[in-house]
Formats: structure tokens, C-alpha cells, sequence
């Protein structure tokens, strides 16, 4: 495979695997034998939210997540292609950032989805 | 009186109010963000009291895929083919919200083990029109519509998607949607001309899971279609505004001859009422439920109301509020002035009855179905994979479960049965999730009398 990548699964015994750079990550590791949970298939769910421990991921169809489980380094597997080597927390496990109740922890403005986000005054 | 005709269900509101009494439920379990990397099922539920195995999950029907998050379901045949005798109530159409899949499950040919029969890809449904997250499926009929609530994409508003008896995808059912921004629940009064739909979000904002801020986004619903039911065309449009923000579940009157309907708005928490005034249509809202302040948490909590039904003899409104953990019954009688008759607590985050009758209750009341003459009310726990996991992150190692009220139909009341309680905490792959219930004979949110 012409510049395969390597993905580690952390929380699955440091598991790596070589992948296509090309291809989403949810395809390439279910290929190789890994039981990931998923849902939508398009990046409108976070059923298969995943976290991006080191390295870099291209998700631009990842239009679930809001910008503060971006920043907590969540990633949509079933969107995501690698970019450089990752190394990754999946599954449920990952999800100990992912879900917020909104009454006891509302989100900022700049935590928002990207296309309704807006930044602090501050720093405007 | 004997039924003389042939075809499914029942002729008349009050024929339905005499059916036996169920014995099997169907209820859908999900995996879908549990952890458990198991495909979501169909649950029958034994319930006759005089059984071995009562209030039991007696068979398990998994879907053949993983990730679907079955959520809603209906009958291919329901009163309003009665008097077709081509026709059968025979197969449950059960869909993915995540997935878009169809599936139809066989539940005639042996009822206690209903069996798959078929099912349309999602991806067939977005490739013939361009719709996805299927939610309520109604029969017309013999023609089948589901309400589809995002396009391909997942963004609003989706549509509605047609099948034939066969389920052959007929394509969009609808020639006009007006200005409508989204979709979820519907319901028709034919004598009317009428149908009504309602408006939750786009599958990109809620499958994710609910962020308050979006609402102020008009990211979520706050509006009611009124649609000329012939020409399929949305006619009138009602602006629930802050009374009606992400108005759920609609439900008319049963009598084919009444106007009256009810929607509630999930996070208003309201209850609103509709009616036809001398060729006009009107609204108002007729049940506010105020909002609870929770002592560690900055913003008040909102019952969240995800759920209305009405009895099959419209007496009765019954909601949850699955963040308060309360159901209510409310005498409609007098439509414009419901009287609050009984109400009981499970679960809920306000801590009032974590415990009911020595069970551990994780979520709060979320789905419910009535029995037909109106005694039984069965009632779920679990609302939405990423919902529940954001308001109820327990349930991800105790499951959901279901438990039973008996409500007084004469003078109204409500208790929890002290012997029926299916936990779904126990299942044999782990802790599963329920949600929808339907009854083999129709039920009082399946059927529509034409």
C-alpha cells in the first residue's frame, strides 16, 4: 500500500495497523478485523466518535461534532482519513468527554458547531 | 356486536375499545451506543397474566446489521383498511434512524417469534429520494408513508417516503412542503382532509445528541403543518414560538369525525392543543408544565414532554416528562380545559422515585402505549442513544426498562403495577435500551378510522 499510515488503538492493547491514507478509518480498521460501533456512515452521528491521542486527522464531513469535542480531540472514524501516523482511544471507553448535559453544563458560544459558532468578545 | 367485516382492525374507536386484551408486546431494544457492538433487536413481550412467562422477554429478533438505532415502528394494515379484505395486519415496519434502513419483520405467521421478512436499504431510499432517518410510518390504506426527517446529508427538512403494500418504494409522498424547516411526527383525519406534522430537528443536529444553544440557533422546530391531505400539499403553517419549541409527538382525536388534536413541545413543555373553528383551524396551548431548578445546575430543567397519547375513547391525554420523571393523565373531555386526574413518578433526575416497587429505575417515563380499553399503560425509559447518554449516562451499565400503569378509567387515577417490570439491565448480551411498544391487535397510537 503506497504511504499506508500506522494506527494504534490504545485502548485496545496498543493494536496497530497499517491503513490506507485515502480510505476512512472506520472502513480500514473493520476491514483489518476491528469491531467499531458506528451508525450513520456519514459523519452526522457520533456513534463512532472516536479520540485522537497524537497525529492528525482529516474530517471535514464530521459535521456532528461541536467545536468543544473537537477541541477534547473527538474524531468521526467513519469520515476520518489520517494524515500523518494516530494513535487512538475507540469506542464507548473514548466517550468519558463526549456527552454533556446541557441544564448542568451549557456550552460557550465559540464551543458551538462550527457554521453557528462565534467567538468570545475578547477576542474579536 | 360481531365484526362483519374482514379486512384489519376495527370499524369504529369504541369496536377497538372491545378488542381481547394483549398478550404479546413488541418493543425495540437498542445497542446503538451502549458499547455493545450487537445489532439492535425486536423484544416480544409476554403479556398475559395468566402466563409462565409473563412480563417477560420470551423472543428476540436482531436486526442484520449493527448501528441502526431502531426508535419507531408500524403496522403495514391498521383501521383504515378495514373494510379491505386483500389486506392483513401482518408486518412491522421498523426502521433505523441512523441506519435509514427498513426493516420488515413478519409477526402474523408466528407471533411469539415474529421473523424478518425483508428489508429496504437506506441506502436504496437516499439513492430513490433523496431522504433519510425514517421516524413515523402510518398506513393509507394499502400505500405506506414514513416521515422521513433529513435529506441524504442528513439536513433538514426531509420529507415524506411512499411505499406500496409490497413495500416497493414508491418515491416522495408529498408534491409540497411549503415552508417547512423540518420534520418528525404526523397524523391525518381524513374526514377532514387533513394532516398534521410536526417539527424535531435535522438528523445532523439531533442525532448527535441535544445542545440547548442550538434551539436559540433555529436549529430545532417551532412550528405545526397543517397539509391538504389530497393534494399532499402543506396549506397552513401555525408559529408555535416560545410556546412550542421542538413540538414531538402529534395525535388527533380517534373519532374520524372530531378536529381536535394535540401535539407537545418537548422543551416548552407545553401541551397544544388544535381544533377546526368554523372552517378555520386554531391553536392554543392548554398544559404548561413549569420548569424545575435543579440545585447544582445554572438552567432550570424542563419536564421535556416526548411523548403525548390519547385514549382510543379520547378521554384521556397521557405525557411524559422524561427529565422530571412524572406521567400525567389529564381528563380531555372539554378539549380547551384538560383536568390533571392522576400522575406517578419513575426515575427522572429530580430524584423523586429512583426506586418503584423495589426496582432500580435509570432514565425517566419516556415512550408509552395504552392498552385499548384504555386500563393498561405500558411506558419505556430510554429516549435516544445520545440523549439518554448525556442525561442518564448510567444506563449504559443498567439498561432500560419498562414497567406497566394501571389507570382508572372512571375516575381517573394512575398506580404501577407492582408485578409487571421487564428489565432490559438483564438481557443475555447486555444491557439493551427500550423504547416504542406495539401490540399485535393495534394499539392507541397505531390506528387511524377513516
Amino acid at each position: 500500500m503506497t504511504g499506508a499510515v500506522t494506527i494504534t488503538i490504545a485502548n485496545r492493547g496498543g493494536a496497530s495497523f497499517l491503513v490506507d491514507p485515502k480510505k476512512p478509518l472506520l472502513a480500514s480498521l473493520e476491514a483489518q478485523g476491528v469491531s467499531l460501533p458506528y451508525g450513520c456512515k456519514y459523519g452526522g452521528c457520533i456513534t463512532c466518535a472516536a479520540k485522537l491521542l497524537h497525529g492528525e486527522i482529516d474530517q471535514q464531513a464530521a459535521v456532528a461534532l461541536n467545536n468543544k469535542q473537537l477541541r477534547d480531540g473527538y474524531v468521526l472514524l467513519c469520515v476520518a482519513r489520517p494524515k500523518s501516523d494516530c494513535t487512538l482511544d475507540v469506542g464507548v471507553d473514548s466517550h468519558d468527554k463526549l456527552y454533556r448535559n446541557p441544564f448542568a453544563e451549557p456550552l460557550k458560544q465559540d464551543e458551538l458547531k462550527a457554521d453557528i459558532a462565534t467567538q468570545p468578545e475578547e477576542t474579536r | 356486536m360481531p365484526d362483519e367485516c374482514c379486512g384489519p382492525g376495527y370499524a369504529s374507536p369504541a369496536a377497538a375499545m372491545q378488542a381481547p386484551r394483549e398478550k404479546l408486546l413488541y418493543t425495540i431494544a437498542i445497542y446503538v451506543g451502549t458499547g455493545i457492538e450487537k445489532p439492535d433487536y425486536l423484544a416480544t413481550i409476554d403479556a398475559d397474566p395468566d402466563s409462565a412467562t409473563y412480563s417477560k422477554v420470551i423472543s428476540r429478533l436482531e436486526m442484520p446489521g449493527i448501528g441502526d438505532e431502531l426508535h419507531h415502528m408500524g403496522w403495514n394494515a391498521c383501521s383504515s383498511c378495514h373494510d379491505d379484505a386483500e389486506m392483513e395486519r401482518k408486518f412491522l415496519i421498523v426502521p433505523g434512524v441512523r441506519s435509514s434502513n427498513l426493516h420488515i419483520v413478519d409477526c402474523a405467521t408466528d407471533p411469539r417469534n415474529p421473523k424478518l421478512h425483508k428489508i429496504i436499504d437506506g441506502a436504496e431510499i437516499k439513492a430513490a429520494t433523496n431522504l433519510s432517518a425514517p421516524h413515523t410510518v402510518h398506513c393509507l390504506r394499502s400505500d405506506i408513508i414514513i416521515s422521513m426527517l433529513g435529506d441524504a446529508q442528513g439536513n433538514p427538512p426531509g420529507g415524506f417516503l411512499h411505499l406500496d403494500k409490497d413495500f416497493n418504494i414508491l418515491g416522495r409522498w408529498e408534491n409540497d412542503l411549503g415552508g417547512m424547516k423540518f420534520n418528525y411526527d404526523f397524523w391525518y383525519q381524513p374526514r377532514h382532509n387533513v394532516m398534521v406534522s410536526s417539527e424535531w430537528a435535522g438528523p445532523n443536529t439531533f442525532m448527535p445528541g441535544f445542545d440547548l444553544e442550538e434551539v436559540g440557533h433555529l436549529k430545532y422546530g417551532r412550528e405545526l403543518h397543517f397539509w391538504d391531505f389530497e393534494k399532499k400539499a402543506v396549506k397552513e403553517t401555525f408559529y408555535l414560538g416560545e410556546d412550542g419549541l421542538v413540538p414531538l409527538e402529534v395525535r388527533f382525536h380517534h373519532d374520524p369525525d372530531s378536529s381536535h388534536g394535540f401535539v407537545g413541545a418537548a422543551l416548552s413543555s407545553n401541551i397544544i392543543h388544535w381544533w377546526k373553528d368554523d372552517g378555520d383551524w386554531k391553536w392554543e396551548k392548554v398544559i404548561d408544565v413549569s420548569n424545575e431548578k435543579h440545585p447544582e445546575w445554572p438552567i432550570p430543567l424542563p419536564g421535556m414532554i416526548t411523548v403525548i397519547l390519547l385514549s382510543m375513547d379520547d378521554k384521556y391525554l397521557y405525557f411524559c416528562n422524561w427529565l422530571h420523571g412524572d406521567i400525567r393523565q389529564y381528563d380531555i373531555s372539554d378539549p380547551h380545559n384538560p383536568v390533571l386526574t392522576g400522575q406517578v413518578w419513575m426515575g427522572g433526575l429530580l430524584g423523586k422515585a429512583p426506586l418503584v416497587n423495589g426496582h432500580k429505575i435509570t432514565g425517566g417515563p419516556q415512550m408509552i402505549q395504552l392498552s385499548l380499553d384504555g386500563k393498561r399503560l405500558y411506558v419505556t425509559t430510554s429516549l435516544f442513544s445520545t440523549w439518554d447518554n448525556q442525561f442518564y449516562p448510567e444506563i449504559r451499565e443498567n439498561g432500560g426498562c419498562m414497567v406497566m400503569v394501571n389507570c382508572d378509567t372512571e375516575n381517573g387515577g394512575m398506580d404501577i403495577d407492582e408485578d409487571f417490570f421487564v428489565d432490559f439491565g438483564k438481557e443475555p448480551n447486555g444491557p439493551s435500551r427500550c423504547h416504542e411498544t406495539r401490540y399485535p391487535g393495534g394499539d392507541c397510537t397505531s390506528d387511524i378510522f377513516l
